[in-house]
C-alpha cells in the first residue's frame, strides 16, 4: 500500500503513529488487532525518511546491532543472526560491502542497508518513508523488488511516497492523504479508471478567469488546473483538443506537452491540486 | 530479561567501538589532562613554590594528579554526550528507539558505555601518573586499597556525570547548546572543587561554594585515596562517598526516568 500526498499532508505522521514513535492526541491506533505494545514492535520493520546509519560502523555491524535489539542471536557469535545478516546482504547486493564502513556507501546502498535492517527480524508489517527518494533506477528497482517479494510472502507493506509513477507501477492499493485526511483509497487502476484519456500540459503565463471558465465549459475537457508554469487539462482526446486550443488561444500558449493521463492526474482530480513535480535529482 | 541484557550489551559494545574508532576524541581526552599535569604542575611547583600544607613538599604536580583524573572523567562524559547527538543527527537513535526496548533501556545502554569509557580513561590517566617519576602519590593506605578507592570514586563520578548528561542531552536540541551548558556548568564546578587549589586555604565564600559543589566530594575522595597523608582528607571519605554515591544514584535515576519516547 502506498500513502500518497503532498508535503505536510500527514503521511509521515501516519507512519510514526503506526510504528509507535508517537501516540495520537485523540483516537486510537490498533496494530495486529490490539493497542500498540512492545510486542507489536517486534513485528514491525521501519525505514525512516533519511538514511539512518552511523558512519563509523560497518554494514555488518549495523545489522548485528539491530539484530540483537530485536532478539536475534543469543550468543556472542550469534549464529542465527549471522545467517540472517548473510541472507539479507546477499539479497540486497551488499555482500561485497559487508565490512566497509557506512560512510563509504553511496546514498542508494545506504537505503538498501536501511531496508536490510528493517527486514532483519522478518517483520509482518513493513513501514517505509520515501525509501526510494533520490535513488537511481537500479537502486529503486532493487528496493521495490524486495518489497514486492515481502508483500507476496504475506507481509503488509506500507510506503509513504510522492512518486505517483512508482505507486502506479508497484502498489496494490493507493491511499491519498490530504491535510491529514484520507481522500481516496483504492487500487491504482480503479483510481485512474474514471479519468479522461489524455493530459495536456500548457505553458501559458497568465490565463484569465474568463479563459479558465471557457476551457472548463468545453465538453471534451474534464478538469482544468493552474500549475506553476501554466495549465493542466485532462481531456478525452488530445488529438482533437490540441488544434482547438491553438486555434482559440494560440497567441497565449508558449508550449504544449501531451501524455497519457496517470495516477498523478487522478490525484489532481481528487484533491484539486497537483502533486509536486519531482526534482531532477529525485527523478 | 535476557533480551534486555543482550540489547544493553549490543548498545554498550557499539558505543565503545565508536569511541575506539574516533581516534582524535580518544587522544585529546587523554592527552589534555596529562599535558596540564606536566605543564601546569611543573610550572606552579617551580615558578610559584606553593607553601600550603596541603601541597606536600610544594609538589604541585602530585597535588594536581587526582584532579586531572576527575577532569578526564568530565571530558569523557562530555564527549560521550556528543556521541548521543551524533546518533540523533544521523537518525540512528530514532532507528534504535523503534526497537521493542523501552527508551530507558536504550539510554541505559548508552550511559553504561559512557561510564565504562569515562572510567577506563580516568584510570588510564592514573596509571600514567603512577608511572611518571616526577609524580609522587602517597597511597596512604597502600596502593591496592587506594587504587580500589580511586576506581570506586571514578565510577561514582562517571555515574553522576552520566546522569547529568542524560538529563541535559534529551532536552537540549543541539550539540552546541549542550556544550555551552556543560561548559557553563561543569567548568566553574571543576575550578571550585579543590582540583586546582586546596579549598580550606581560600576565602570563606569560595570555601562555601566548594562545599556546595558535588565535584568537590569526588576530588576529595581521589585526594584521600591517592595523595593526602592525613587520615581524613578535607571532608572525609564517608561523607565524600555518601554525597557522591547519593547524587550519582539520584541523577542517574531521574535522568533515566524522564527519558522521552522520541528524541
Amino acid at each position: 500500500m502506498t500513502l500518497l500526498g503532498p508535503n505536510g499532508a500527514g503521511k509521515s505522521t501516519i507512519l510514526k503513529l503506526l510504528s509507535g514513535e508517537i501516540t495520537p492526541h485523540s483516537g486510537s491506533v490498533t496494530i495486529f488487532g490490539a493497542p500498540h505494545s512492545r510486542q507489536a514492535r517486534r513485528r514491525i520493520g521501519l525505514v525512516l525518511q533519511e538514511p539512518s546509519t552511523d558512519d563509523l560502523m560497518t554494514v555488518r555491524e549495523t545489522l548485528q546491532l539491530h539484530g540483537r535489539l530485536f532478539g536475534l542471536g543469543g550468543g556472542l557469535r550469534g549464529g542465527r543472526l549471522q545467517t540472517r545478516c548473510a541472507e539479507l546482504l546477499d539479497a540486497l547486493g551488499l555482500s561485497d560491502r559487508a565490512d566497509d564502513r557506512c560512510q563509504t556507501l553511496s546514498g542508494g546502498l545506504r537505503r538498501r542497508l536501511d531496508l536490510a535492517r528493517a527486514l532483519l527480524h522478518d517483520p509482518q508489517l513493513l513501514l517505509l518513508d520515501e525509501p526510494t527518494l533520490a535513488l537511481d533506477p537500479d537502486s529503486s528497482g532493487a528496493i521495490w523488488d524486495t518489497l514486492r517479494q515481502r508483500a507476496a510472502s504475506g507481509a503488509a507493506v506500507v510506503v509513504c511516497s510522492n512518486d505517483t509513477t512508482e505507486a502506479e507501477a508497484y502498489a496494490d492499493r493507493v491511499v491519498i492523504v490530504s491535510a491529514g485526511r484520507i481522500v481516496a483509497n483504492d487500487a491504482p487502476a480503479n483510481l485512474t479508471a474514471g479519468l479522461r484519456r489524455d493530459a495536456i500540459e500548457l505553458e501559458w503565463a497568465a490565463p484569465s478567469n474568463a479563459d479558465l471558465a471557457e476551457l472548463q465549459a468545453w465538453d471534451d475537457v474534464g478538469s482544468v488546473l493552474q500549475t506553476e508554469h501554466g495549465l493542466l487539462l485532462i481531456v478525452d482526446n488530445s488529438a482533437a483538443a490540441a488544434p482547438r486550443l491553438f486555434q482559440r488561444f494560440g497567441a497565449e500558449i508558449r508550449g504544449l506537452k501531451i501524455r497519457e493521463s496517470s495516477l498523478r492526474d487522478a490525484w489532481f482530480q481528487i484533491v484539486g491540486q497537483p502533486l509536486p513535480q519531482p526534482r531532477d535529482d529525485e527523478a | 530479561m535476557i533480551d534486555t541484557a543482550w540489547a544493553l550489551w549490543a548498545l554498550l559494545s557499539r558505543d565503545v567501538r565508536a569511541v575506539a574508532r574516533s581516534r582524535s576524541q580518544l587522544y585529546s581526552s587523554l592527552l589534555f589532562p596529562l599535558m596540564l599535569l606536566a605543564l601546569l604542575g611543573t610550572g606552579v611547583s617551580s615558578g610559584l613554590a606553593p607553601t600550603s600544607p596541603r601541597v606536600l613538599d610544594g609538589d604541585y604536580t602530585s597535588y594536581l594528579a587526582p584532579g586531572m583524573i576527575a577532569m578526564t572523567a568530565l571530558f569523557s562524559s562530555t564527549f560521550s554526550s556528543a556521541g548521543f547527538y551524533r546518533d540523533r543527527e544521523s537518525g540512528l537513535l530514532r532507528a534504535i528507539l523503534a526497537s521493542p526496548h523501552s527508551p530507558q533501556t536504550i539510554l541505559l545502554g548508552k550511559a553504561l558505555a559512557a561510564i565504562l569509557i569515562g572510567s577506563a580513561q580516568a584510570l588510564l590517566v592514573l596509571a600514567v601518573a603512577v608511572i611518571i617519576p616526577g609524580i609522587d602519590l602517597a597511597w596512604q593506605f597502600g596502593w591496592l586499597g587506594g587504587a580500589a578507592t580511586v576506581a570506586a570514586a571514578v565510577l561514582a563520578l562517571n555515574f553522576m556525570l552520566s546522569g547529568l548528561s542524560l538529563l541535559l542531552a534529551v532536552r537540549i536540541q543541539t550539540m552546541q547548546g549542550f556544550h555551552l551548558i556543560m561548559n557553563l556548568l561543569l567548568f566553574p564546578l571543576f575550578f571550585f572543587s579543590g582540583a586546582f587549589f586546596p579549598l580550606d586555604q581560600t576565602p570563606a565564600w569560595l570555601e562555601v561554594i566548594g562545599y556546595i559543589n558535588p565535584l568537590t566530594y569526588a576530588v576529595d575522595l581521589l585526594h584521600y585515596a591517592s595523595y593526602a597523608d592525613s587520615p581524613d582528607g578535607l571532608i572525609g571519605p564517608l561523607i565524600d562517598g555518601l554525597v557522591l554515591g547519593g547524587l550519582a544514584l539520584l541523577l542517574f535515576a531521574v535522568g533515566l526516568r524522564r527519558a522521552p519516547r522520541t528524541v
